[in-house]
């Protein structure tokens, strides 16, 4: 049996592809219906080229060899002689399944930088906005101001639109001049610049003129300040647009859980933007025998990537052939992906943006000023110490939000550079999800 | 028009539609604010909309610390802030 963890396109295509030779197949997600983030819906999936989505859906639901494990989460995985035993909270009930061969396709979470009020109710990720409106048919607000960088921003705006909000500016703080740096990549990814066109013309549709260099550097019950900045993401311009809204979501590319595949041990690297990715070979193995890497985890590429790689990892994980083709396909997605991080970088510039009293580590309610403190006035050197003094990155989200902020901040503090040893271990998590004594206790081995 | 399901948050009876999380259907009602933090009593409301921040938590039927924004509304739910 293959266990695949994760229903997003990796794991989805990685499911349908094993499943083609008859392999037994269990696919496990939190959620309560297949998609995962991306790809979430509930009646159908809108936006570009989505009618993959339900083909995949249809082949998966009905391949007679692939479970669905429904609002599964995750919490540990053990080794038993050769066998993986994957433990999962179901309904607050623990249970666990034993499989020769894992894959691992967990996706990705928005990644957030702190500013003045983004702790407030109203300020959100781009991805919370998007699941509101497409996961629940509720509009997050009337008043949205879409911001931050990536091509991300662009379904989320005019998704929101077309579900009936105002759309009151999009603000991306890179310049789409960026793309010109990468004209190979775009060269052989036509089909994403048809996609552009695609979101240019709803764009165009809904009023939404997007604006290029510009940062949301403050949220304060509804008034939003826009910024200019410069290219190394300072301010330029502290104030120069003021608006009234309901929603800010602000979001700056994405960050993979690489928490699972780190228990299992697989091997990690650092991506040229400071990403916490998992190192795979060309047939998507991990380090560790037995467990296949698909999807964000791999390194940040969007929904054509992690499809191919689920599919190349579904047939290597069930003994198929790989088709040279898939694998070519892929090498053009995996230039694409080259090129969002060169269009998209965050320089360090953000660390500006933040006030002493303004939240950092949201679940234990750190304050800039407490880590800067923690650093000038206790001499803390690294982010570790610094999460010591403080408890940043210490509550139930475990630092997936702070984490890597802290680690940067202090860096910048010290002024060092965080080493690669430092965003691999403030990367993983020794369990998945927090789990109660009395539930562990409860649970049926 | 899919089914209603009626629970209290706080004691208020809320109507969301089946299928909708806790999340979605207080802040379909206007009401964003989802609980208070245990130092500052600031409020907080959906922020990953995932399951990944758990700013968005809960105490549903007394079980403590559960994520409004994944945890679908049910009939006689009884969902309280935690603060």
């Amino acid at each position: 049996m293959i266990i695949v963890i994760g229903a997003g396109p990796a794991g989805l295509a990685a499911a349908e592809a094993a499943s083609r030779n008859g392999s037994e197949v269990a696919l496990l997600d939190s959620a309560s219906r297949l998609g995962g983030q991306y790809w979430r819906h509930r009646d159908s999936v809108k936006g570009y080229r989505s009618h993959r989505a339900g083909l995949l859906f249809d082949k998966v639901l009905q391949a007679p060899s692939v479970t669905h494990i429904c609002e599964a989460t995750v919490w540990s995985i053990e080794r038993v002689s050769d066998l993986f035993r994957v433990n999962y909270l179901q309904g607050g009930i623990e249970s666990s399944l034993t499989a020769e061969k894992l894959i691992i396709a967990t996706g990705a979470y928005d990644r957030s930088l702190p500013f003045p009020g983004w702790d407030q109710p109203g300020s959100m990720t781009p991805g919370a906005a998007q699941a509101l409106v497409k996961g629940q048919g509720v509009l997050p607000g009337k008043k949205v101001i879409v911001a931050g960088t990536g091509p991300f921003l662009l379904p989320v705006a005019t998704g929101l639109a077309e579900a009936g909000a105002e759309i009151v500016g999009l603000f991306d703080a890179n310049s789409p001049l960026r793309w010109s740096l990468s004209p190979r990549a775009l060269l052989l990814n036509l089909s994403k610049v048809s996609e552009l066109v695609y979101y240019a013309k709803l764009l165009r549709r809904y009023r939404i003129a997007p604006q290029f260099k510009r940062v949301v550097s403050s949220f304060d019950h509804g008034k939003v300040t826009i910024s200019r900045i410069n290219s190394d993401f300072t301010i330029k311009e502290a104030a120069s647009q003021t608006f009234d809204v309901d929603v800010v979501a602000v979001g700056w590319g994405f960050l993979p859980d690489v928490t699972l595949g780190g228990i299992v041990g697989c091997l990690q690297r650092v991506d040229s933007d400071g990403t916490t990715v998992f190192s795979v070979d060309a047939d998507q193995r991990s380090s560790q025998k037995n467990v296949l890497i698909a999807g964000e985890a791999t390194g940040i590429g969007g929904a054509d990537l992690s499809l191919l790689e689920g599919e190349i990892a579904g047939l290597s994980a069930s003994g198929q052939p790989i088709p040279t083709s898939l694998r070519r396909a892929r090498y053009r997605k995996q230039l694409f992906a080259h090129a969002l991080k060169i269009s998209y970088p965050i320089p360090t510039g953000w660390q500006s943006w933040p006030q002493g009293s303004t939240t950092i580590c949201r679940c234990e309610e750190v304050k800039h000023s407490e880590i800067s403190e923690s650093v000038s006035e206790l001499g803390a050197e690294d982010s570790r110490t610094a999460k010591l003094f403080t408890r940043a990155g210490m509550g139930l989200c475990q630092g997936r939000i702070c984490s890597r902020n802290v680690s940067e901040i202090v860096a910048g503090l010290t002024h060092c550079v965080v080493s690669n040893e430092e965003r691999i271990s403030s990367s993983n998590r020794p369990i998945a999800s927090p789990i109660s004594l009395g539930q562990l206790g409860d649970g049926k081995k | 028009m899919s089914k209603q399901v009626n629970f209290t948050f706080n004691g208020k009876p809320i109507s969301c539609e089946e299928g909708q999380s806790i999340a979605a259907a207080m802040i379909a009602v206007g009401n964003r604010e989802l609980r208070t933090t245990r130092f500052g009593d600031e409020p907080r409301s959906i922020f990953c909309g995932i399951g990944v921040c758990y700013d968005c938590v809960v105490v549903v039927n007394g079980v403590a610390n559960q994520r409004s924004c994944l945890i679908e509304a049910k009939d006689a739910m009884n969902v309280e802030s935690t603060s």
